[in-house]
């Protein structure tokens, strides 16, 4: 299926949105009317806003349409899950019997333009609330070509395990946000599949003690990509894996952020990220660890790596420690580089073409992001998505750039 | 009939630095050849100019393997042709797996000689049985590929590629540094299985061990970028015993 992914942002009519949709939405609308002027007043961050320095977000909704993409359909029915899909901010099909009655947003007026102007238009989301371990993981797929603001909810009771997957494959602009809480000896896994659009999320994640939260990102096309996650480690002997993979290609910008907390002694968190970046693609790499003084025996460690298939193609990686601890265990690397020729010759020398065998390299240093998921079913369906946005990148650069 | 390998006068550069220099050897097919020498002779460049890396200028002489001339091929075209090379150093690809290389290699020398792919099933029982035979883990095929494996593990999956490839020509390029007696034994019996009256092997050794396992037809000492001795495999156990001082000066001697 070959797609435009449409221009020109809601966003920057939210006045207007918001009259429109006013009958649609729940909660309280007075409340949601403050947020949408105290949204305004702030305004879209601009680079001047540390959390946003590389990723300007005015410029990049006003790009004008350059790029026409085909969308890859992810097949999880082996994984037999609970499906929900969110079309144009609607729930249009509830095809497993999942509870997603939608809570509208609390107001926080003291919140960042991006959250504000959430809890002021979001008219649906995912609502799971789970006292005890679901058989079955749940996807949660976002399509359409109009704006939307979405907030998902996902609260874990203590020790109960389940596994997410946010399936992003809508046109147009989009202001999701999940909070999630995890209680004690809770485990979540989050997964985020980003393709297409103009994308802006915001992740926050509590946890208490012993539980646990694996996010895997996988943002692999559109126009903007900026996937920011907020761990707060408040209990101890709780864990943060947090993982992402990037393949950026033609002009999209792709941003992943991180601000990692460790509020309690014996909290453990673990990045690492993947971002190889074709034809004029940006990536952006930002992963703040804050160690708080009580937090004693924190083992924090962070691993930034990019592949850089284009001379046009550009990275900003920033990993940052604040350690207020004196017993930790921090590290972080950042690692920039290109595809390695005697890796490429190595293959070569064994009858791949030179096309192929880059292709190879670079599945093989995206696909590093797998080794953290442990659901082979799941994995599969990562790898094969991986796989077509390569077979794609390789079509349109490598091979016009072996021409030359 | 043409020989297997005829390398007539080669000169090979990186940069300003001559590294071949003026280098002759004839291969015939079922021959099997070793090529020793001291470090830094040139012999690894040697295999890497044979095999078609980039990055050496080819400044004088020929290359001619079964016929074809290598100067008009690329590396991967030379391997489809029957060319395989054991690397000194293999290299450590992350994300990929021995199985899914080895897949993607094969099927493509497959389709490069006008074969069909061979099916997942057929593949998965040669690959086994190959591995086996070399006395490998078939954990280590499901492994990225050569990524933690020791270094002898490392020369073992070099010989498995080429148990896989069924080259014309091998070379190898010091096989033997790194394996324990014991795995020197078994990566020899895979090298030995391969030899045929069509084929040929070109073995880079620093000990007179290895050759006892694989008998080389022709020993050729090298220095300095050239071949300058030759002979039978008595060649090997003398330097052996007198090591490569005559050599050295009569490399600086020719330069
Ligand atoms: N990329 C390079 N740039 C500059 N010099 C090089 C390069 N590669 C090899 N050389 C030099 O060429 C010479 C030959 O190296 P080569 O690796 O072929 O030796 P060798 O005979 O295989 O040695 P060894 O027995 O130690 O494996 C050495 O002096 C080496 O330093
Ligand atoms: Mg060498």
């Amino acid at each position: 299926m070959l797609i435009t992914v449409p221009k020109g942002s809601l966003m920057l009519n939210a006045l207007a949105h918001f009259e429109r949709a006013k009958p649609q939405l729940g909660g309280d609308v007075e409340a949601r009317a403050q947020a949408l002027q105290q949204a305004e007043l702030l305004g879209l961050p601009t680079r001047r806003v540390e959390a946003w320095h590389y990723t300007d977000l005015p410029r990049l909704l006003n790009r004008s349409a350059s790029s026409s993409d085909a969308l890859t359909v992810n097949d999880f029915s082996a994984l037999k899950p609970h499906y929900l899909v969110f079309e144009n901010g609607h729930l249009s099909a509830d095809l497993a019997q999942l509870s997603a009655e939608f809570v509208s947003p609390d107001a926080d007026l003291s919140a960042d333009a991006m959250t504000l102007y959430n809890q002021a238009l979001a008219e649906n989301g995912l609502t799971l609330k789970l006292d005890k371990s679901p058989e079955a993981i749940v996807i949660v797929e976002t399509k359409g070509s109009e704006a939307q603001h979405l907030m998902h909810r996902v609260r874990l009771s203590a020790g109960v395990k389940a596994t997410v997957v946010d399936d992003h494959a809508a046109l147009g602009y989009s202001n999701v946000i999940w909070q999630v809480e995890l209680a004690a000896d809770a485990e979540l896994t989050l997964v985020h599949m980003q393709q297409s659009g103009q994308y802006v999320g915001h992740c926050t994640v509590d946890l208490a003690t012993n539980a646990q939260f694996k996010q895997i990102t996988l943002l692999t096309g559109g126009d903007v990509a900026r996937h920011a996650t907020d761990v707060n480690l408040q209990q101890s002997g709780a864990k943060a894996d947090l993982h992402s993979a990037i393949l950026g290609r033609a002009v999209s910008h792709n941003d992943v952020t991180y601000t990692i907390n460790h509020q309690a002694a014996d909290t453990h968190s673990h990045t690492t990220s993947h971002q190889a970046l074709a034809d004029s693609a940006r990536g952006v790499f930002q992963g703040k660890v804050i160690v708080q003084r009580d937090a004693q025996r924190v083992d924090a460690q962070m691993q930034a790596r990019a592949m850089m298939l284009s001379s046009e193609a550009e990275i900003n990686a920033k990993p940052e420690l604040e350690i207020y601890a004196d017993d930790v265990v921090c590290a972080h690397g950042t690692a920039i580089g290109e595809i390695d020729a005697d890796a490429l010759f190595f293959l070569r020398a064994r009858g791949i073409d030179e096309a192929s065998a880059r292709q190879l390299l670079i599945s093989g240093f995206v696909e590093q992001l797998l080794t953290h998921c442990d659901d082979s079913a799941l994995a599969d369906v990562l790898r094969h998505h991986i796989e077509q946005k390569i077979s794609a990148l390789t079509l349109t650069k490598l091979e016009a750039e072996h021409a030359v | 009939m043409s020989a297997l390998l005829e390398i007539s006068n080669l000169q090979a550069a990186i940069g300003d630095k001559t590294i071949l220099k003026g280098l002759d050897l004839t291969i015939q097919a079922g021959e099997v050849h070793a090529i020793m020498g001291p470090n830094g002779s040139g012999k690894s460049t040697l295999s890497y100019v044979l095999s078609g890396k980039d990055g050496y200028d080819i400044t004088g002489g020929s290359m001619h393997f079964d016929g074809q001339d290598l100067a008009d091929l690329q590396a991967e075209e030379r391997a489809i042709a029957g060319l395989f090379l054991a690397f000194q150093y293999p290299l450590e690809i992350p994300g990929v797996t021995n199985m899914t290389f080895l897949k993607t290699a094969l099927n493509a020398v497959r389709r490069g000689r006008g074969e069909d792919d061979m099916d997942a099933a057929s593949f998965l029982r040669l690959a086994r049985e190959k591995s086996r035979a070399l006395g490998m883990d078939d954990d280590m095929l499901k492994r990225q590929l050569n990524v933690g494996f020791s270094g002898g593990e490392k020369k073992r999956n070099e010989i498995l590629q080429m148990a896989m490839l069924e080259p014309k020509l091998a070379i190898l390029d010091e096989t033997d540094s790194g394996l324990d007696i014991d795995a020197l034994k078994i990566v020899a019996e895979g090298v030995n299985a391969q030899r045929s009256p069509e084929r040929g092997m070109l073995v880079i050794t620093h000990y007179q061990r290895l050759l006892d396992f694989i008998k080389p037809d022709v020993v050729h000492v090298m220095a300095n970028g050239r071949i300058v001795r030759s002979g039978g495999p008595e060649l090997a156990l003398e330097l052996e015993k007198s090591g490569y001082a005559d050599y050295r000066a009569e490399g600086v001697a020719h330069a």
